[in-house]
């Protein structure tokens, strides 16, 4: 019975918006903009979220990262009196990572150092090239694959020979379709360099599929590259045998004993487990957040304003079918119920158009940049539900005024 | 006269105009048996529209008795005379009042509705109402389709679909010409000869004088109660 009159309501509402598109559209604009809003963040948070998840993974789960300072969140000068506390912290060296690596729950660690520098093939020679000096281990922790070819050896490594492993994206730029990279001679900052592989990313937030990249031995990488120095960070995978938290405790320990830490001193190094940074990522996303929900606030409200707006005038309209539903038998409760439906009809459909748009707008994340953005469904259920709460509050005074209406007036009214 | 199915004593109806007090009603008694075809005349200012009113359970009097089939509804709050109009009275108004965007079907079935009837009664009780008043090929018209004539016989569908004691119709035929109106008395005639109480306000003579019998207002008054000779059917 509720139902038969609810769908009544919602027939009634569509046949009002359908007859005042402009009103309507205006009325219901501020209701689409929050929810649109709220759905695109929600979708791109998401995304983002999942190829942290994702690259993390790629590392395996153990896998934690010795940094000179905490480079990921927004709390970085926890803790300290200075703006940037890190300034004191000396940088990472090739020795720490070797230290490490003959602790006993340590299985393996790998360097990294990253800059920019040219690279150049015969007559080709591009600049700005992403080059990276990894340890051997390097694929396993930045994820991704070897397509053709294979990474370097320990012994290129050890050895500090001129060898490159080059993404797809510098491939492509450097020979021709149909040639195989895997052979052939380059130049990096004017040295030679012999191509031994060709990597491609696995899609994340930051291994931006679309960039040109190479990757060599990092004992290789500090001889002939010109970067900014003290930048140099490692990867340590702990044994099987050993938990993520005590591999970590003993890496602590190990590089405090070499740094002559006394007990009271902070570490002048930073661990970052993966709990670590997604805490701090989560730190950030939760401001997001925020903003989300104040924007989408301000978007409700005005499309709310705009409900009140319209309802009063619908109501005005519709004085005397008022009249005639209450000489037919419609009890107050019921004129009520039928207004209350036409507002949250309004603003669902305001929110559907919202939630369209939103997720138009994920999908343009999704193909246009490497978030895997997609519209989790509690946002769809939260923006939907706030839609219909938008329409029941702010439709109150107008269905209260309608309810109120005195019949013998209100079929008399012209 | 068997027990009347409305039983008015001494209806009183006072309006408050800023400072001024208006006295519609200034005590009017009468009984309406089952069954009755009754016009209520008068000059405008007679308190016929607020009989009406009253007689509709539109609106409360101000002081007396009103008995609507055995309840007495004068002190009814505004939800409990929402019931009672649902169910024993059926409404015939001058301009028809049928939602525009509706169809006849289920502008019929809008008492329906309100009384709680399921989709699937609802339909079949509204499409028999229309057969009633000779509309059964007319259901799926909006009102814009239809003739004044055909708009008023929907409207008179939809005032007994819901079986109600009396039939109250206000100035029925205002709105249509005399071809029209006499088609209109004809429905109400034969409505009346299955057995439907009619009430019907009018300021018409030649309306009022197909009613059984009529009941004239003057200044909040009954001047006159007769019987007259219905001269239709």
């Amino acid at each position: 019975m509720n139902v038969a009159r609810a769908l009544e309501g919602v027939g009634i509402a569509l046949d009002s918006i359908r007859s005042n598109k402009v009103r309507a559209g205006l009325t219901i604009l501020g209701v689409a903009i929050g929810v649109m809003v709220v759905i695109a963040m929600a979708s791109a948070i998401t995304g983002v979220n999942r190829s942290i998840t994702a690259m993390l993974e790629s590392a395996g789960p153990k896998t934690f990262f010795v940094q000179r300072f905490f480079q990921g969140g927004l709390n970085i000068s926890d803790g300290s009196d200075e703006l940037s506390p890190w300034r004191k912290n000396p940088w990472i060296t090739v020795e720490d990572a070797e230290l490490v690596h003959q602790l006993p729950l340590v299985q393996d660690v790998s360097v990294s150092e990253g800059t920019e520098g040219p690279v150049s093939y015969e007559d080709i020679s591009l600049k700005g090239v992403l080059i990276a000096g990894f340890g051997p281990s390097w694929v396993l922790v930045t994820g991704g694959e070897i397509v053709s070819g294979r990474t370097f050896t320990s012994a290129e490594y050890a050895a500090g020979a001129h060898v490159a492993v080059v993404n797809d994206k510098l491939a492509e730029s450097l020979f021709p379709r149909g040639v195989d990279p895997v052979g052939k001679r380059i130049r990096v900052f004017g040295q030679p360099f012999t191509i031994v592989g060709v990597h491609v990313e696995a899609a994340s937030l930051f291994g931006g599929g679309d960039q040109v990249r190479m990757a060599m031995p990092h004992t290789t990488f500090v001889k002939v590259a010109d970067y900014r120095k003290g930048w140099m960070d490692f990867s340590v995978l702990p044994v099987a045998s050993a938990t993520s938290l005590e591999a970590q405790e003993e890496v602590i320990s190990a590089l405090r004993a070499k740094r002559g830490l006394k007990p009271m001193q902070e570490n002048n190094f930073a661990v970052l487990s993966q709990d670590k940074i997604l805490d701090s990522f989560n730190n950030i996303t939760a401001g997001f957040f925020a903003v989300m929900v104040a924007l989408s606030g301000v978007g409700l409200m005005v499309g709310g304003v705009g409900v009140v707006a319209i309802m009063m005038i619908s109501v005005t309209e519709r004085t005397r079918e008022i009249g005639v539903r209450k000489a037919l038998g419609a009890t107050k409760r019921e004129i009520m119920f039928q207004f209350l439906v036409e507002a949250a009809t309004l603003t669902v459909v305001g929110g559907t158009i919202g939630l369209a748009l939103g997720a138009l707008i994920a999908v343009a994340i999704r193909s246009n940049t490497t978030i895997p953005a997609s519209v989790p469904l509690w946002s769809v259920v939260v923006s939907l539900a706030a839609s219909v709460v938008t329409g029941v509050l702010f439709g109150l005074y107008p269905a209260f005024r309608a309810a109120r209406l005195d019949p013998v007036e209100a079929l008399r009214f012209e | 006269m068997s027990e009347p199915i409305i039983r008015i004593r001494d209806l009183t109806r006072h309006y408050e105009m800023g400072t001024e007090t208006v006295q519609a009603l200034r005590g009017v008694s009468l009984d309406i048996g089952r069954n009755e075809y009754l016009a209520i005349m008068g000059p405008s200012g007679s308190g016929k529209s607020t009989m009406m009113n009253m007689i509709g359970c539109l609106d409360t009097p101000t002081g007396g008795e009103y008995w609507l089939n055995g309840q007495e509804v004068s002190q009814l709050s505004d939800d409990q005379l929402a019931r009672v109009r649902n169910k024993e009275i059926g409404f015939v108004f001058q301009t028809f009042n049928l939602l525009p965007r509706a169809t006849s079907l289920h502008n019929v079935e809008l008492p329906l509705v309100y009384a709680g009837v399921s989709s699937r009664e609802r339909r079949s009780r509204a499409s028999a109402a229309l057969g009633r008043v000779g509309l059964g090929n007319r259901m799926d018209h909006r009102p814009n389709e239809l003739s004044g004539g055909q708009r008023q016989r929907v409207a008179i569908a939809r005032a007994l679909v819901n079986e109600p004691s009396i039939l109250l119709a206000d100035e029925p035929t205002g709105n249509l010409d005399s071809t029209t109106s006499e088609e209109i008395m004809q429905v109400f005639a034969e409505l009346h000869r299955q057995g439907q109480t009619i009430i019907m306000v009018t300021h018409e003579a030649d309306i009022a004088a197909h009613a059984d019998r009529t009941v004239v207002l003057r200044d909040g008054k009954v001047e006159t109660d007769r019987a007259t000779h219905g001269v239709a059917a």
